[in-house]
C-alpha cells in the first residue's frame, strides 16, 4: 500500500516540473493538483482487461492507477460510479480535425505544366512532404465537441491534400491551448494516389500517381546521399524526414491496396492502409500483404428500387455492396487482420455509432471494436504509451458510460480528456421512468406512465381509462409536465385546455410533487408516487437475427463473378478429396492448329495441368479418369484469340499525357481485374490481351500483358515471364491536333517535333545508360565518395529499349511518320517491334520488312480523322503478302469480342486464306508479343488456351461456346445461362431486402445509371472537348 | 417549295428511265427479301422496274425481249440494302469540323433539311455501296428536333439526281430523363449521370411546338409564314414519319404516349435499346423500331452479354417491326458493315431471311418506301445486287454487280484503287 503513495509522490514531483508553462497568466493562477477517484465502476483498462468494480485514480491529467482495490488518498474528489462503466477514450486515426480549409485553384483552359507552389520546392505540386500538421493545427471547439460526444478523446489529423501529404499529428480533443493538446507532433507520414488540389497536369492518371510516388522515393534517396547538393529541394528534404514515421496511405478501392503494397515492397515500407470499406471483396489477397488497416464505416444507403425500370440502373456490385459492406469489419477480424476504425468517409458523422453497431450486429466482436478504436490506433500511431489504455502514467483520456459502450441504450455521460471533464449527459439525473399513482387538485386515483429514452422521455396520463399523452421534461431534480384536459370533468375548473405542472423529484423513495396551473390560470397542487419500474421494450431480436442473411462474395465482385468453391461466406471449407488437376478431353472436333498440319478434322484433344498434352484421332477416355469430356462434333477448336491492342481492364485513366514522354508509367500498376469487359471478351473467345497506354504522347507508358483469368487478382492475371512492351505514338494525337485550341502549348505540336522528342529522349537514355554502367563498376567506397547516381524511371525504361529488354508497339497512321521512326530506331540501334493501327503500312511495307517491324492493324477503320483518309481495308492482306507478321487488333472494348469477324474481313478484302486470317488474331499477335512459344497455336506442350466454336470460327454465324485458359474453362455457354439466372435471383433477393428496409423507414437514394468508362487510344483528360 | 420538288422528282425519274436497258438475270440464288428464296431464279428488269420474278426451272421466258442477259449460276441475288438513320454524305471525317454537316444550331429545327447538304461525291459512299448498301436515309443530328431527313440513292450526279424520297420524316431526340455530366470529378470524359432537371421543360417545348404547328396547319388564315410550322405540315396527315430517337424504356413509353396524344400515324423509335421490354406497347400502337447499332456493348454489366446481338430476335419473336442501323462513332464509314450486323443477328436467333429483311424490306416499310424498294418483287424498282456468296458473311460478301433503278452502278472505290496501286508497286498479284 505504501507503494501507491510513493508512486503518487513520484508522479506528483515529475508532473509538477512537467506542468510548468511558458504562458503568462491573466489574473490569478489556478494550479490544481487534486486527485480524482472514480469508484465502483466497471473499468475497461483495455479491450482485454476488465475490472468489475474498480477504482480509477487520476491527477494532473494523467492516470495514477486503475485497479480493483486501491486506497483512495485523502483529499481526493470521489465520484461514485456504481452501475456505470469507464472506457479508454476512443481514438480516430484518420481525420483532418483543426486543419485549414483547402482551396482548389482555378485551372483555366490552358495546360499547367509546372507547379504553382512558389519557392524552393520540388517540381510537382502534388508532392507536399513539407506540410506539417503540427504547425497548421488550430483547435476547433465545435468539431471537437462533436467528436467528444461520440466518445473520442484524440485523433490523428493531417492536411488531406496531395499524393505526399506531409506529417500528421495526434491531438487531444480538449479545449485547451494547442500547446497542451498536442500528443504527438509527428505521428505519421501521409500518402495517397490523389493529387488533390494540384492543378498541375501531371499526373492525370492513377498510373501517373504511382509513378510519381515511386520516383519521389528514388529522388529523395539520391538527395539524401548527395553531399555536394547542387539542388536545394525543400520537398525532398521534408520527404526524407517523413520516413522514420508510421507510413499511412489512403486507398479508394481494394485493388489500390495491392497497388500500395507493391510500392511498399519496392521501397521496403510497410504501409498502414487507409481502406475504403470494400476490403472484404478480396480478402485473401489483402491478407497476404500483411498490411494493417484503418477502415471507415461508410456503409452505402439503400437504393429506391421500387420502380423496376429505375432499379435496372443499380448494378449487382452496388446491390451486393449495400448488403455486405457492414460485414467488412467482421471479415477483417475473421481474417486476423489488424485494423483501426475511423469516422472518415462518413457523409454524416452521426452515423458512426449506428454503423458501428450494425457492424457488430453483422458479427464484429465488441472486443475487437473496442480494440480498433483504442489500442490499435494508438499502436499504429506510436502513441500507445500515452493513450488507448487506462494504465498508470498514461493520459487521463476516458469516457464514463451508463453501461456497455456498444449497447444501443447506453449513454456516454462524460468524456474526460487530459484529466478535464466534458459533460455530455448528466448521470446524476434521476431515472424517473415507470408507473405512478397520480393526483392533482386533490383528485386522486389517476395514473401516470413515463417511458422512452432518458434524454427523450414520453408520458401518458390515464384518467378513467382514457389515455392522454403528455410532455414531460426533467432537469436535475426539477420536473415539468403538461397535458390537455380533453374532457371538462378532467379539469378542476371545468375548462378544457392545457394543464401545466412543475415540481420537485425526490429520488429515495421516488416521488414527484409541486404546483401547477390550469387552462384558466388557477393554481393547483399535484403529486405522483412511484409504483413500478420501467421495463424497456424488448426489441424483436429474433427478427433481427433472421434478417442477417447475406450472399456470398463473388470474384470479381460484379455481375458474372463467381463464388469460390471452397468458401462458405468467410469460412474456408476443407474438402476431404480434391481433384489434383483438371483435365479436359475434347472429342471429334475440327482443330485449326495454326501449325504446318493446318486444319485437322475429327480430332481428340487432351489437355491437363494447363497444357495441351495430346492431339490424336482417338484418345481413349476411359483411361483418363479425371477428365471432363466435351463432345466437339460439328464444332471447331482454335487457339485463344490474342488482342494485341486493348484498353480494357484499366483503372482510372489510360493516358498520362501531360508530358511528351511518360515512359515511367506502367499499365501493369493499374490492371483492373473487375472490368465486365473481361468476361464479355471471354465470351468472344479472347484469352490474352495486351493492355496499352493511350496515344496522347510520343512516348507513352509500359504495357501489361494479361490472360483473361476472370475472377483472379490483377497480379494473377498477368502473363508470366513475358517480355516488357511500351507504347509509342505518332501523329494527330501526340501533336494534340484534335484537343481544342487551348492545347497548343505542350511540345510537340507537329510531326517535326515528334522526331526531335525521340532523338532527344534516346540520346539522354544513352548517356544515362553509360553513366549507370560506369557507376555500377565503382567500388563501394568510390560510390560513397562520388556524386550518387539518380535512378530515373523514365530513362530506365528507355534504356531497356536500347538494351533490347523492352519492345515498342507504336501507334501510327501515315507513311511519313512510320518511315521517320524506323530511321530514328536504326540510328539509335534498336528496332520498332510493332507498328499498331499502321493504316498506311501498305505504303511502306517494303521499308517495314527491311526494318523487321510487325504490324497490328484494324480490319476496316478509316474516315474518322485526317490522318486516316488513305486507310484501306486491304492493308492487312497486303502487309501479309509482303511477308510482314500482321495482326488484327481491336483498340475497342466492343470490337474486342468479335475479333474473329474482324479477321474474317481480310478474306473479303484481299483474299487472305481462312487459315491465315485466323492467325491474324491468334498466332501472329503471339509472335508480335514474343509469346508464340507458349500460345497462339494448338500444339502439344503449349498452354491450353483454346476456344471451342459452334461453327467455322471465321464465319459470321460462329459463337464461342467454351473459352479455356491454362486448361480451365473461363467461359462456358451453358454456365453463362446459369449465371444470368443467378444474377437475376440475387438481384431480386437484395432488391426485396431494400424494399423491406424502405418500408421499415430506412433512407434511400435514387438510382442513377452508371455507365462504365471505355478507353480507346484517344481517351484522356478533356480530350472530347471539341468533338461532341 | 414543295411543288417544285414534286415536279423535280417526276422529271428525275423520267431522265433515269431514258437510259434504261432491259436486263434478264438468270440462274442466281435470289433472296427476295420477303422470307423466300428462289434457288434458281430468273429476274427481269425493264424501265428500271422489276417485271419478272420466277423460278428458272419452271418459267418459260422470251429471252429476246431483253437487251442484256446476265447468267449468274450459284451467285446470290439480294435486294439493295437500305441504311436508315445515316450521316453518309453529311460527314467526311468525324474529327475534322469542316467536313461535318449534320448538326445545326438550335433545338427545334423541323425546317432543317439533310437533302441539300448530301454530298454525292463523298469518298465514303463508294465504299459503302460496294458492300451492297444502295439506299440510305440521310439524317440530321442534334437538338430536340434535328430536322427532316430524306432517302437518297448511293449513286448520283448530285442530290437532286440521287433523291429517292424527299423529306420523308422528322427526327425528334426525346429528352433524356437522366443526363450525363460532361466530365467527372477527375476531369475525365464522360461524367456521371444525373437527373435531367430540364426534362419537363424540354418535353413541354416539344409538345408546344406540335400543338402550335397543328393549329397553324389547320388554320385557314396564316398571318405570317412560319418555316418551322410549314415544315411539319405533312406530319399530322401521316405522309411524313416521326422518328423518335431514344433508348431508355421510360423515355420510350413517354414517346409513345406523345405520339398517341398528337394522333401521329407514322412513328418509329430509333435506338430502342430497351424496346424489348415494351414490345406489347409498341405493337399496340403500331410503332416500329430502328434498332440501335447491333455491334455494341450491353448497357449494364448484368445484362446478357449478347443482349445487343439478340435484340432483333427478341423483337422478331414479339412481332414488332424493326430494322437495323449503324448510328454511333465512325458511323458513316461503318455503314458498309450493315450486312454483317444482320449476319450477327442470325447467330443470335434470326433466320437468315429474317435478318436480310431487317436491312431491306423492313427498313423500306419503316421508311415508307416499300412500294418501290426493299425486296425483289414485280413492280418494284430494280434496286438489287449480286454477290458471289452469302452477303451477310464477310468471308463471302463479294458484290460483283449492283443496280439502282435498273442501272448498273460503279462498284470501284478509292480504296480499291490504292490497293491496286501498291500491289503494282510491289509487283504483287
Amino acid at each position: 500500500m505504501k507503494n501507491i503513495f510513493l508512486f503518487l509522490l513520484a508522479l506528483t514531483l515529475s508532473n509538477t516540473t512537467f506542468a510548468q508553462q511558458t504562458f503568462p497568466v491573466n489574473g490569478i493562477s489556478n494550479q490544481n493538483h487534486i486527485v480524482y477517484a472514480f469508484t465502483n465502476a466497471e473499468i475497461f483498462v483495455d479491450h482485454e482487461i476488465i475490472l468489475e468494480k474498480g477504482v480509477l485514480l487520476i491527477k494532473d491529467g494523467l492516470i495514477i492507477s486503475a485497479a480493483e482495490k486501491t486506497e483512495i488518498p485523502k483529499g481526493a474528489v470521489v465520484y461514485d460510479l456504481k452501475g456505470k462503466s469507464i472506457y479508454p477514450a476512443l481514438i480516430d486515426a484518420y481525420t483532418s480535425y483543426g486543419m485549414p480549409e483547402l482551396r482548389t485553384g482555378n485551372r483555366g483552359p490552358y495546360p499547367q505544366m509546372e507547379s504553382n507552389t512558389k519557392g524552393a520546392y520540388g517540381w510537382n505540386q502534388a508532392i507536399k512532404g513539407e506540410v506539417e500538421a503540427n504547425k497548421i493545427f488550430s483547435k476547433d471547439n465545435r468539431a471537437a465537441e462533436e467528436m467528444r460526444k461520440m466518445g473520442f478523446g484524440a485523433v490523428l489529423t493531417f492536411q488531406k491534400d496531395g499524393i505526399v501529404r506531409g506529417s500528421a499529428a495526434v491531438v487531444a480533443l480538449g479545449e485547451g491551448r494547442e500547446n497542451e493538446l498536442m500528443i504527438s507532433d509527428k505521428a505519421a507520414a501521409m500518402y495517397s494516389f490523389d493529387k488533390g488540389t494540384s492543378m498541375q497536369d501531371y499526373p492525370s492518371s492513377l498510373m501517373g500517381s504511382i509513378a510519381l510516388l515511386r520516383q519521389t522515393y528514388l529522388d529523395a534517396e539520391w538527395y539524401k546521399k548527395d553531399k555536394i547538393k547542387k539542388e536545394y529541394n525543400i520537398s525532398l528534404d521534408a520527404f526524407n524526414n517523413l520516413q522514420p514515421l508510421s507510413q499511412i496511405i489512403e486507398t479508394t478501392d481494394k485493388l489500390s491496396v495491392l497497388r500500395a503494397d507493391k510500392i511498399g515492397d519496392e521501397f521496403k515500407i510497410k504501409y498502414i492502409i487507409k481502406g475504403s470499406g470494400n476490403e472484404y471483396q478480396r480478402l485473401d489477397d489483402l491478407k497476404e500483404t500483411n498490411c494493417k488497416f484503418i477502415i471507415p464505416l461508410n456503409f452505402p444507403t439503400a437504393y429506391d428500387v421500387e420502380d423496376a425500370y429505375d432499379a435496372m440502373n443499380v448494378s449487382l456490385t452496388e446491390l451486393k455492396h449495400w448488403e455486405m459492406a457492414p460485414l467488412n469489419p467482421f471479415a477483417l477480424e475473421k481474417y486476423l487482420i489488424q485494423f483501426a476504425i475511423t469516422t472518415a468517409d462518413l457523409k454524416d458523422k452521426k452515423d458512426f455509432w449506428k454503423n458501428l453497431r450494425k457492424a457488430i450486429f453483422y458479427g464484429l466482436s465488441e472486443k475487437q471494436a473496442l480494440k480498433s478504436l483504442t489500442v490499435t490506433p494508438a499502436e499504429l500511431l506510436n502513441v500507445s504509451d500515452k493513450i488507448g489504455r487506462l494504465k498508470s502514467g498514461m493520459m487521463a483520456n476516458f469516457i464514463i458510460t451508463s453501461g456497455n459502450l456498444f449497447d444501443e441504450k447506453t449513454m456516454i455521460y462524460e468524456n474526460w480528456i487530459q484529466g478535464i471533464p466534458y459533460k455530455i449527459n448528466d448521470y446524476n439525473s434521476i431515472d424517473i421512468r415507470g408507473d405512478y399513482d397520480f393526483s392533482y387538485d386533490k383528485k386522486g386515483s389517476y395514473k401516470l406512465k413515463v417511458e422512452g429514452d432518458l434524454d427523450k422521455l414520453k408520458g401518458t396520463v390515464l384518467i378513467d381509462s382514457v389515455k392522454i399523452p403528455m410532455n414531460i421534461a426533467v432537469s436535475g431534480n426539477s420536473v415539468s409536465i403538461s397535458f390537455n384536459s380533453t374532457k371538462e370533468a378532467y379539469s378542476p375548473d371545468g375548462i378544457i385546455g392545457t394543464i401545466r405542472l412543475s415540481g420537485n423529484i425526490n429520488s429515495e423513495p421516488l416521488k414527484m410533487n409541486g404546483k401547477g396551473q390550469t387552462a384558466d390560470g388557477d393554481w393547483i397542487d399535484w403529486s405522483a408516487t412511484f409504483k413500478t419500474g420501467y421495463l424497456p421494450e424488448q426489441k424483436k431480436d429474433s427478427s433481427k437475427k433472421e434478417a442477417l442473411k447475406y450472399g456470398q462474395v463473388i470474384y470479381p465482385f460484379c455481375a458474372y463473378g463467381k463464388k469460390l468453391d471452397d468458401r462458405d461466406r468467410f469460412d474456408k471449407i476443407i474438402y476431404d478429396f480434391k481433384n489434383r488437376y483438371q483435365a479436359v478431353l475434347i472429342k471429334h472436333v475440327t482443330v485449326w492448329t495454326n501449325e504446318s498440319e493446318g486444319v485437322l478434322k475429327n480430332q481428340d484433344v487432351y489437355i491437363t495441368e494447363g497444357r495441351i498434352v495430346r492431339i490424336a484421332d482417338d484418345i481413349n477416355a476411359t483411361k483418363l479418369a479425371f477428365a471432363k469430356i466435351i463432345d466437339g462434333t460439328g464444332k471447331h477448336l482454335t487457339a485463344g484469340i490474342i488482342d494485341e491492342h486493348s484498353h480494357i481492364a484499366i483503372s482510372n485513366g489510360v493516358n498520362e499525357g501531360a508530358q511528351a514522354s511518360s515512359a515511367e508509367v506502367r499499365i501493369g500498376d493499374v490492371v483492373n481485374s473487375e472490368d465486365i469487359n473481361i468476361y464479355r471478351q471471354l465470351a468472344g473467345g479472347v484469352t490474352t490481351a495486351q493492355l496499352l497506354h493511350g496515344s496522347a504522347n510520343p512516348i507513352g507508358g509500359q504495357s501489361a500483358l494479361i490472360k483473361l483469368r476472370w475472377g483472379k487478382s490483377p497480379e494473377e492475371m498477368k502473363f508470366a515471364k513475358a517480355d516488357g512492351f511500351i507504347k509509342f505514338a505518332l501523329g494527330e494525337n501526340v501533336k494534340q491536333s484534335n484537343f481544342g485550341d487551348f492545347n497548343t502549348i505542350r511540345f510537340p505540336q507537329s510531326r517535326m517535333g515528334v522526331e526531335q522528342v525521340y532523338y532527344d529522349s534516346f540520346i539522354r537514355a544513352k548517356e544515362y545508360d553509360a553513366k549507370q554502367k560506369a557507376f555500377s563498376l565503382l567500388s563501394d567506397k568510390a560510390k560513397n565518395n562520388s556524386v550518387p547516381f539518380r535512378r530515373d524511371l523514365e530513362l530506365e525504361a528507355l534504356t531497356e529499349i536500347l538494351n533490347k529488354k523492352r519492345f515498342i508497339t507504336c501507334h501510327s497512321y501515315v507513311q511519313s511518320e512510320i518511315n521517320m521512326l524506323m530511321h530514328v530506331a536504326d540510328s539509335m540501334g534498336f528496332k520498332v517491334n510493332t507498328f499498331t493501327h499502321i493504316l498506311e503500312g501498305y505504303k511502306v511495307a517494303d521499308k517495314m520488312k527491311a526494318h523487321g517491324a510487325g504490324a497490328s492493324t484494324f480490319s476496316d477503320w478509316w474516315a474518322y480523322k485526317m490522318e486516316v483518309q488513305d486507310a484501306i481495308p486491304y492493308n492487312a492482306a497486303l502487309l501479309t503478302q509482303m511477308g510482314i507478321t500482321t495482326a488484327i487488333n481491336s483498340d475497342d472494348a466492343e470490337m474486342g469480342r468479335r475479333l474473329n469477324q474482324e479477321a474474317a474481313k481480310s478474306v473479303k478484302y484481299g483474299g487472305v486464306t481462312e487459315e491465315e486470317a485466323l492467325k491474324m488474331v491468334t498466332l501472329n499477335p503471339a509472335k508480335l508479343l514474343h509469346i508464340d512459344n507458349r500460345v497462339g497455336s494448338i500444339k502439344v506442350g503449349k498452354d491450353a488456351d483454346l476456344v471451342l466454336w459452334s461453327d467455322n470460327p471465321l464465319s459470321i454465324y460462329a459463337k464461342a461456346e467454351k473459352t479455356i485458359i491454362d486448361g480451365l474453362i473461363y467461359f462456358d455457354k451453358e454456365e453463362d445461362i446459369k449465371l444470368r439466372d443467378d444474377i437475376q435471383k440475387e438481384r431480386a433477393r437484395i432488391i426485396q431486402r431494400m424494399i423491406d428496409d424502405k418500408k421499415g423507414g430506412a433512407p434511400t437514394q435514387k438510382p442513377v445509371p452508371k455507365k462504365q468508362k471505355l478507353y480507346g487510344c484517344d481517351s484522356m483528360e478533356l480530350d472530347y472537348m471539341q468533338t461532341e | 417549295m414543295k411543288k417544285i420538288f414534286f415536279i423535280l422528282s417526276i422529271f428525275l425519274s423520267i431522265t433515269a428511265n431514258a437510259q434504261q436497258k432491259s436486263i434478264l438475270l438468270m440462274n442466281g440464288i435470289a433472296h427476295l427479301g420477303t422470307d423466300s428464296i428462289i434457288q434458281n431464279s430468273i429476274i427481269g428488269i425493264k424501265n428500271g422496274k422489276i417485271i419478272l420474278v420466277a423460278d428458272a426451272r419452271t418459267a418459260k421466258i422470251d429471252k429476246t425481249a431483253y437487251d442484256e442477259i446476265v447468267d449468274i449460276p450459284e451467285k446470290h441475288l439480294y435486294p439493295g440494302i437500305i441504311a436508315p438513320n445515316s450521316t453518309l454524305g453529311l460527314s467526311e471525317m468525324e474529327a475534322v469540323r469542316a467536313s461535318n454537316d449534320f448538326k445545326e444550331v438550335g433545338t427545334l429545327l423541323p425546317n432543317v433539311r439533310s437533302l441539300i447538304a448530301y454530298n454525292t461525291d463523298s469518298k465514303i459512299i463508294p465504299t459503302i455501296r460496294s458492300n451492297g448498301v444502295l439506299l440510305a436515309q440521310i439524317t440530321p443530328r442534334g437538338g430536340l428536333i434535328s430536322g427532316t431527313s430524306s432517302i437518297l440513292m448511293l449513286d448520283g450526279w448530285n442530290w437532286e439526281d440521287a433523291a429517292y424520297k424527299i423529306d420523308d420524316g422528322l427526327h425528334i431526340n426525346w429528352p433524356r430523363i437522366q443526363t450525363r455530366k460532361f466530365l467527372d470529378e477527375d476531369n475525365i470524359y464522360p461524367g456521371p449521370y444525373e437527373k435531367n432537371k430540364e426534362y419537363t421543360k424540354q418535353t413541354n417545348e416539344l409538345k408546344k411546338l406540335f400543338s402550335d404547328a397543328k393549329a397553324y396547319n389547320e388554320s385557314e388564315l396564316k398571318e405570317e409564314k412560319n418555316l418551322r410550322f410549314e415544315a411539319m405540315k405533312e406530319v399530322f396527315n401521316g405522309r411524313q414519319t416521326i422518328y423518335i430517337h431514344t433508348d431508355n424504356v421510360k423515355e420510350i413509353i413517354e414517346a409513345v404516349n406523345f405520339a398517341k396524344q398528337y394522333g401521329l400515324k407514322q412513328v418509329a423509335i430509333v435506338g430502342g435499346k430497351d424496346s424489348w421490354m415494351v414490345t406489347d406497347l409498341l405493337k399496340e400502337n403500331n410503332i416500329s423500331v430502328i434498332v440501335s447499332r447491333l455491334h455494341d456493348l450491353p448497357e449494364h454489366p448484368e445484362d446478357d452479354t449478347d443482349l445487343p446481338f439478340k435484340l432483333p430476335y427478341l423483337l422478331q419473336k414479339a412481332g414488332v417491326l424493326f430494322c437495323l442501323n449503324n448510328e454511333g462513332s465512325m458511323e458513316a464509314m461503318g455503314t458498309r458493315n450493315l450486312p454483317f450486323m444482320a449476319g450477327t443477328a442470325v447467330a443470335y436467333g434470326l433466320t437468315k431471311e429474317q435478318a436480310l429483311k431487317a436491312i431491306t424490306l423492313n427498313t423500306a416499310k419503316i421508311l415508307g418506301i416499300d412500294k418501290t424498294a426493299g425486296s425483289i418483287e414485280v413492280g418494284k424498282d430494280a434496286n438489287l445486287f449480286i454477290s458471289t456468296g452469302d452477303a451477310l458473311d464477310m468471308r463471302t460478301n463479294n458484290v460483283e454487280k449492283a443496280y439502282l433503278k435498273g442501272v448498273s452502278i460503279d462498284l470501284d472505290n478509292d480504296q480499291k484503287k490504292l490497293y491496286q496501286k501498291y500491289k503494282n508497286k510491289y509487283g504483287l498479284k
